[in-house]
């Protein structure tokens, strides 16, 4: 069949038109916020006022976030619950991976489903459970600990009142920290599965003709194999870790819970935007979280670099 | 030491028999090659023998003592997988070292060790690299390094030269024979290749659906299979069965044939096996008539395959090159050399 040459689009052109509809929608939705907050980090900008009300402030916002304590103590939360639920969903979900990859055959798949359910769990969902289990006067948490109180020896280091979990500033991070870990540690075991599955069969048997035990052989064989990919899952986290949001802004009601004790740097650049109006300083301070977490990706690029030649 | 013995062996999963009784001895310093078709139980055995899989039944016996349930660090064997199985993150040396490593011998005296072998398989400029970086001969020289370090009582080969190209096969096949003769330990080998069996083996263990149809030296094999099985699987071309005649109504060439054939031997044959080589064309007149459905030439030789009026198979014979008349289509008379005729009863066993 014949196309009317008016109507056919020149073979140079074709490409990028097909391509077009990513092309326009990362254009609008990733590359203008980006440059945008970029812009908005040097000027001081009122958004009520209208576009208009902007003005050139150089690095002001920049040096105001730096001097600002509340940035600050964002900051140290962010990277206290980082660390504190980031580290234990890999340091359980390897050797958890490697029990089901090693132990489980018919009921593997239900396994892995179950550890996987958090993960594609509504946060608010999860948010909600997890209030009520922290609850102080009726939550399961608390119930389970006083009961424990009764136990002797085991009762001397249980409270002996019920906790106040996420009202009392030094218990809401370990229970963010609890959630974050527990939602995680699926997906993580889902990625060490994968790489799992790829080391082959006889290596194994290899090192078991050169005496390895099960042990020495997840530490000389295991491990080694799954390095990449820890690279590639320590990355998510920590990428993830620093941009906690969600579970700590439905935890304390947005505002990041008294004395800020759960108050991550993006709950606290977004009340800058939104709460107290200041786009400038709250872009600023995105900046400067982005420069944190290119800083700790390139760390960890360099901690898990595979030995030997690049591939 | 390097002694392997093997008394009533018997492997089964669940249901299947994969192993189905193997009595064998393997001698000091001796080369047992294991040869069978795909799926007999060859590799299985071997598992077997290195540890990695149990024993049903059956007694395992290295150097004397009992095997069965010794852990597979502990039998004094090493393996060298046919995938090379090397550890991917490791160093050459590294991989050669790691038993020594797991045993607890220092860095020193390893080092040390993995340098010797390493000089006997020239691999010395290789110690530094990765597995990646090195060709599929190298992997398999050091997977045999690996083995070499942790100076076994019995090598294990399972199928270690499959993945190689001809070329490089036969070099490694020269190197592996000049290997054993250098360090003098037991080596068992597995392959499906009979090339590979026949040049390696001191004594060659033909197998088939998990049992041994015959052991003896290569040529012992060779001129005298113990029954049509290993008569059929050892040579190429194909060793020639042909059927004994109809009492009546059996073609003239037939029946010829198996007149020439018999003329040395017992007559109470129902089989009578000739190789190829032994087959020989003869001047017009002689002989007993045959066609050439299709003529190989590979140059030092030329492989013939022969239709006799009678035979339900195609001949072959194995004849000089550059002979005339030697084309598809054309008629040649055959002459049968009766001295190397095997007869084989109606089961098929040789009768001597
Ligand atoms: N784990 C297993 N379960 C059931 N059958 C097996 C298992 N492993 C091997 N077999 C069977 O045992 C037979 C022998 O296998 P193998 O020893 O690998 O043969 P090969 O002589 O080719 O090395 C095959 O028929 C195979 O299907
Ligand atoms: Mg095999």
């Amino acid at each position: 069949m014949m196309i009317p040459t008016a109507r056919r689009i020149s073979p140079t052109w074709a490409p990028y038109l097909f391509i077009s509809p990513f092309l326009i929608l990362f254009a609008v939705f990733g590359v203008f916020p980006l440059a945008f907050s970029l812009y908005l980090a040097f000027q001081t900008w009122e958004p009520t006022s209208g576009l208009a009300a902007m003005q050139y402030v150089g690095v002001d916002n920049f040096a105001f976030a730096l001097r600002d304590e509340w940035f600050w103590k964002s900051l140290k939360n962010t990277a206290w619950l980082a660390v504190a639920s980031g580290l234990p969903q890999h340091l359980v979900a390897i050797p958890l991976a490697y029990f089901i990859h090693s132990s489980f055959t018919r009921l593997r798949n239900g396994v892995v489903g179950a550890y996987f359910m958090p993960y594609i769990t509504s946060t608010v969902a999860i948010a909600i459970l997890f209030s009520s289990l922290f609850s102080t006067d009726y939550g399961l948490i608390n119930i389970g600990l006083q009961a424990m109180c009764q136990v002797p020896v085991l009762g001397w280091f249980m409270p002996q009142d019920p906790t106040d979990w996420l009202g009392q500033p030094e218990n809401i991070k370990p229970a963010i920290a609890i959630i974050v870990f527990w939602r995680y540690v699926g997906f993580n075991v889902v990625l060490y599965l994968a790489a799992l599955q790829t080391i082959p069969k006889d290596i194994y048997e290899a090192a078991t003709m050169d005496g390895a035990s099960r042990m020495q052989q997840f530490w000389h064989i295991t491990l080694p194999s799954l390095k990449p990919m820890i690279f590639f899952g320590v990355t998510l986290s920590v990428i993830g870790g620093l941009q906690l949001f969600e579970e700590p802004f439905i935890l304390t009601g947005g505002r990041g819970g008294s004395d800020q004790a759960g108050m991550t740097t993006a709950i606290y650049l977004y009340r800058m935007a939104f709460d107290f109006n200041d786009f400038g300083a709250a872009s600023a301070m995105s900046w400067l979280l982005f420069i944190v977490v290119a800083i700790l990706t390139w760390l960890t690029n360099r901690a898990f670099r595979p030995r030997g030649p690049s591939a | 030491m390097g002694q392997v013995t093997l008394r009533g062996i018997r492997k089964s999963y669940a249901t299947v028999d994969v192993i189905k009784g193997i009595d064998l001895a393997v001698q000091e310093g001796e080369f047992m090659v294991f040869v069978g078709p795909s799926g007999c139980g060859k590799s299985t055995l071997l598992r077997m023998i290195a540890g990695l899989e149990t024993i049903t039944a059956g007694d395992l016996l290295i150097d004397g003592i009992r095997a069965n349930d010794q852990r597979p660090a502990d039998r004094g064997a090493a393996m060298v997988f046919q995938s090379y199985a090397l550890y991917p993150h490791m160093t050459v040396a590294e991989n050669m070292g790691f038993a020594l490593k797991m045993a607890g011998v220092a860095r020193k005296q390893r080092d040390e060790q993995v340098g010797r072998a390493a000089e006997v398989l020239r691999l010395g400029e290789l110690l530094g690299r990765y597995p990646k970086e090195l060709s599929g001969g190298q992997r398999q020289r050091v997977a045999i390094g690996r083995a070499i370090v942790r100076k076994p009582k019995v090598f294990l080969f399972d199928e270690p030269l499959s993945n190689l190209d001809a070329a490089l096969r036969v070099n490694m096949r020269i190197e592996l024979s000049r290997l054993h003769k250098e360090l003098g330990t037991t080596m068992i080998y597995v392959t499906h290749d009979q090339v590979e069996a026949m040049t390696l083996g001191d004594r060659i263990a033909v197998f088939n659906q998990g049992h041994v149809e015959q052991l003896g030296a290569p040529l012992e094999l060779y001129n005298r299979p113990a029954n049509v099985f290993v008569a059929g699987f050892i040579g190429a071309p194909r060793i020639n069965l042909i059927e004994r005649p109809p009492v009546s109504g059996a073609a003239i060439a037939h029946q010829a044939l198996w007149t020439a054939l018999t003329s040395q031997t017992s007559t109470d044959a129902a089989r009578i096996g000739l190789r190829p080589e032994h087959l020989h064309l003869a001047p017009t007149g002689e002989g007993i008539a045959a066609t050439i459905a299709l003529a190989e030439h590979l140059g030092d030789v030329s492989i013939l395959h022969l239709r006799v009026d009678g035979v339900s198979d195609l001949l072959h014979a194995k004849v000089g090159a550059n002979l005339p008349r030697c084309e598809a289509g054309q008629s040649v008379r055959l002459l049968p050399d009766a001295n190397w005729a095997l007869p084989y009863d109606a089961n098929g066993r040789l009768i001597e």
